[in-house]
């Protein structure tokens, strides 16, 4: 099935006075993806963002969204809505009129619109036998349908009942439900998040991000995500990118950017790994640490020098004689399911991830499959 | 240190309330009822002659004018005082508290000599009047003495007043929710009249008691500028005292003094925690 792309990004640039902060940025977004931009604070994630929501300008290049160059047009304009870091929450209004604002400051004919005017004229006949359906009929309908929606919207983030709130009286983790029901509500085609959890508690975020998830699933809203917490960007993402100084470093699945790391810059950044410099001697034969290892599907030229990637959770630990790798555990941790193990093997520190018990002295041999090994192209700049 | 030393820091202060500001309150109140000659003790009758006083014409016209120059001032400033705050708010100068320093430079400079010098551009004759006839153009027109006049200097001299709280209340308002107002769908017209705006009454309320209050009361400006046509309250209880009628005086300062009691329970009434003064 061929995906329509809803936006698109064009040799973006942005720059703050004469920093670089958006370095020709190129993005397709696909309609009803779950799409994470990741990358630490300053990689020039959010500011892609507030492009595309329209609160900052490129300086140069395109977005487009649905088939229209987008750049100059206000936020007001654009069929995009945003949940902010700080949930920006109106705090002069109750939880009802927060959720209700963007569809009551919107134009009559917006809102006929919006509402589907047939829909409404036809839901009036039925109610008053009068034919003349006036304005005043018009608006009144209007005004039930936006207390109906704001009601379906608050339902819909299980805040039932807090519609007389004051937004003070709310929990951050309310607040931050307030702040999607008050997007969601107007329907957007795209909804725009900025690290929306990043202010709540561990327990939270993990049931918000499931949550958000589903939302995406069931409403078929492109949600745009931005955040540094890889593991967020990992359980909820279709696609993350990757960025760093403005420029992408990775795009795909979360599965392909885990498995197969372009650098090591998302090597490290995407979970835990250990990378070893090796050399690349023939066809899946990679050489590291002073070991031949077997290796699949990489192809290098003879002898290049190359970086290898492990996840501590791909070395397996077998008996010393069966062992390709054989070290010293200098340090133990017990993280419930699993140990995480320091190993010193030939100078150098393995983290190596088992469910056995080892303790810090111990001799240990380890040994990793062929299709666990992860080979790169060694980044000259690094 | 432990609390009761902190304590202890405190008592000058309490002293210093008590000895200036309640018992003088008290005292005015009992002067009020009596009848004296200054606050000697002597000869001194119980006695309501001082209420008569107040339905004197020239008095009810003194609180009228009263009422009416603070009111009027109080507008013109909320108008004036709000695009300034606005405006400084608005703008994208590094150093916004300098501008408003020099906003309100003139309030650091002694309110009499102020107002004196005001008054003297008001007259006929006066620099502007003397460069501009060096240029050949002879130009002058004379206001002080008029209400005009006594309006432009309430207005000159409460305007900063007004900025300031205004200036503050805008300044607390995060750029975020004005963002998340365009991003809903509103203009930047709409949005300043559903979030900014709103957001920002309490400085215009509490600024607007800033100015309401000292005019109100005051005396010192309607006497320069209006030449003594204009005569506020202030004016009649200053005149009360230097001629020794410390009753009427006290009954009329003590008047002014519910006026304020008033409107800070109303303050009081609005904002449950006192946001609006700080």
């Amino acid at each position: 099935m061929e995906k329509k792309v809803i936006i698109e990004l064009i040799d973006v640039v942005k720059k703050f006075d004469d920093d670089v902060i958006v370095d020709r940025l190129n993005l397709q977004i696909y309609e009803n993806e779950f799409i994470t931009l990741l990358g630490p604070s300053g990689c020039g994630k959010t500011t892609t963002l507030r492009m595309i929501g329209g609160f900052e300008q490129p300086n140069s290049g395109d977005i487009i969204i649905d088939g229209k160059v987008f750049n100059e047009l206000p936020p007001y304009a654009r069929p995009i809505n945003t949940v902010f870091q700080s949930y920006a929450l109106f705090p002069h209004l109750n939880v009802f009129d927060n959720v209700a604002f963007g569809l009551n400051n919107r134009p009559f004919d917006y809102l006929l619109n919006f509402f589907n005017e047939e829909k409404l004229r036809h839901e009036i006949e039925i109610e008053n036998n009068n034919k003349e359906i006036t304005k005043k009929d018009l608006k009144k309908k209007i005004k039930e349908k936006i207390s109906i929606a704001v009601k379906e919207a608050l339902a819909l983030v299980s805040l039932k009942g807090f519609e007389n709130r004051k937004i003070t009286q709310m929990s951050g983790g309310q607040q931050q439900r307030v702040a999607l029901a008050r997007a969601l509500v107007n329907k957007p085609k795209i909804l725009l998040l900025d690290e929306p959890l990043a202010a709540l508690d561990l327990k939270l975020r993990q049931s918000m991000q499931y949550e958000l998830k589903e939302m995406q699933r069931q409403l078929g809203i492109t949600f745009i995500f931005v955040t540094h917490d890889q593991e967020e960007a990992m359980t909820m993402s279709d696609r993350i990118v990757v960025m760093k100084d403005g420029l992408i470093q990775q795009m795909g699945t979360p599965k392909h950017i885990y498995n197969e790391p372009v650098n090591r810059y998302v090597a490290t950044f995407i979970g835990e790994s250990n990378i070893i410099r090796g050399t690349y001697l023939k066809k899946d034969l990679v050489n590291f640490m002073g070991v031949d290892f077997d290796c699949q599907g990489y192809t290098f030229n003879e002898n290049e020098t190359v970086d290898v990637v492990i996840r501590p959770e791909d070395f397996d630990v077998v008996d010393l004689d069966k062992a390709k790798l054989k070290g010293i555990v200098t340090q133990s941790i017990f993280k419930g399911v699993h140990n995480e193990l320091t190993v010193v093997v030939d100078a150098v520190e393995l983290n190596v991830n088992t469910y056995e018990n080892y303790v810090v002295g111990e001799p240990i041999g380890l040994k990793v499959d062929p299709y666990e090994i992860h080979i790169m192209k060694v980044n000259k700049d690094e | 240190m432990n609390n009761k030393a902190f304590r202890l820091l405190a008592k000058p202060y309490f002293v210093w309330l008590y000895v200036l500001a309640l018992v003088p309150v008290f005292v005015m109140l009992f002067l009020s009822f009596v009848k004296s000659e200054g606050i000697s003790f002597d000869e001194m009758t119980v006695s309501l002659e001082s209420f008569l006083l107040i339905k004197e014409r020239s008095t009810l016209v003194a609180f009228r004018n009263s009422l009416l120059f603070a009111l009027s001032t109080t507008v013109i400033s909320m108008v004036i005082g709000y695009f300034v705050a606005y405006r400084v708010f608005k703008s994208k100068f590094n150093n916004k508290f300098l501008v408003l320093t020099i906003l309100i430079l003139p309030m650091w400079s002694n309110l009499l000599l102020r107002t004196e010098a005001l008054g003297n551009i008001m007259e006929y004759n006066n620099i502007y009047t003397d460069l501009l006839s060096k240029a050949g153009i002879n130009a002058g027109i004379s206001i002080r003495g008029t209400s005009l006049a006594v309006l432009i200097g309430l207005v000159f001299t409460y305007l900063p007043f007004m900025i300031l709280p205004i200036y503050t209340a805008l300044e607390k308002i995060s750029v975020r929710l004005e963002e998340a107002s365009l991003d809903l769908g509103l203009t930047e017209f709409q949005t300043f009249w559903k979030v900014t705006f709103p957001l920002s009454l309490k400085g215009l309320i509490s600024g607007s008691i800033m100015v309401f209050l000292p005019t109100l009361s005051g005396f010192a400006i309607p006497q320069i500028l209006g030449k003594g046509n204009i005569i506020l309250i202030g004016n009649v209880i200053e005149e009360s005292f230097k001629n020794m009628n410390y009753n009427f005086g006290s009954l009329l300062a003590v008047i002014i003094l519910f006026f304020i009691i008033g409107a800070l329970l109303i303050i009081n009434k609005v904002d449950k925690d006192g946001e609006t003064l700080l």
